[in-house]
């Protein structure tokens, strides 16, 4: 079956080899707090309110690019991992996946329901910060854990 | 809905392995269909067959909850 969608599967493996690191360093320097300062840039934004004080669209800010930089290869590794093709992808491995991504958006938005009703004021930051990653993450453990499954359930036969 | 894979495959005396192969799909796809964990599609359920050289509707069969 030929599906356009889906990346070929040696993709696989290099979103896990990104993946895995920027996870681990993007934890410990959010967690650290660890900004260092060669990382510090003046880069253009879209949208701007500053501290206390007015909104407006377009300009310049100054920004440590150290959380960019991790968020942007957590986002695109973690894609490659969740839509490369499998080794051999077909179409119950297709019907696999679209149940595990649907699980997933379910559990994200219940847990995200959750925090919206008992996290509150600058605690819900890390709310949204780690809601980015997890519908992803999510789809990516429930999928694996149905792949490995199934690979286990074929022993029997014959 | 029911399905004769299995017993096909008896008759043409192949594994399950050798049948995902010429049907071009994984032997969990096939377990699974004996299994009648999975419905395959439209495509799928012509080749199969075509590999066992009988009509569609010998293979798959309806059941009252369809």
């Amino acid at each position: 079956m030929n599906v356009r969608y889906l990346f070929p599967n040696k993709f696989k493996n290099i979103g896990w080899f990104i993946l895995i690191p920027s996870v681990v360093i993007g934890l410990v320097t959010h967690i650290l707090d660890y900004e260092p300062i060669l990382l510090d840039f003046n880069v253009p934004a879209i949208f701007i309110q500053e501290f206390l004080g007015d909104k407006h669209f377009i300009g310049i800010v100054n920004n440590n690019i150290l959380n960019e930089i991790l968020g942007v290869l957590m986002i695109v590794s973690s894609l490659l991992v969740a839509f490369s093709k499998e080794k051999s992808e077909d179409e119950y491995i297709l019907k696999i996946r679209l149940e595990s991504l649907v699980w997933a958006v379910y559990l994200n938005y219940a847990i995200l329901l959750i925090s919206l009703l008992f996290i509150f004021d600058l605690s819900f930051l890390w709310v949204m910060l780690l809601n980015m990653f997890t519908i992803l993450l999510f789809f990516i453990i429930r999928f694996n854990w149905q792949i490995s499954k199934l690979k286990k359930s074929v022993f029997y036969e014959e | 809905m029911k399905n004769s894979i299995k017993v096909e495959r008896a008759k043409k005396n192949i594994t399950q392995a050798d049948l995902a192969k010429l049907a071009k799909v994984s032997r969990q796809t096939i377990n699974a269909m004996e299994l009648g964990k999975y419905v395959p599609s439209t495509v799928l359920s012509l080749r199969l067959a075509q590999i066992f050289e009988v009509e569609v509707s010998q293979i798959f069969t309806l059941e009252e909850s369809d």
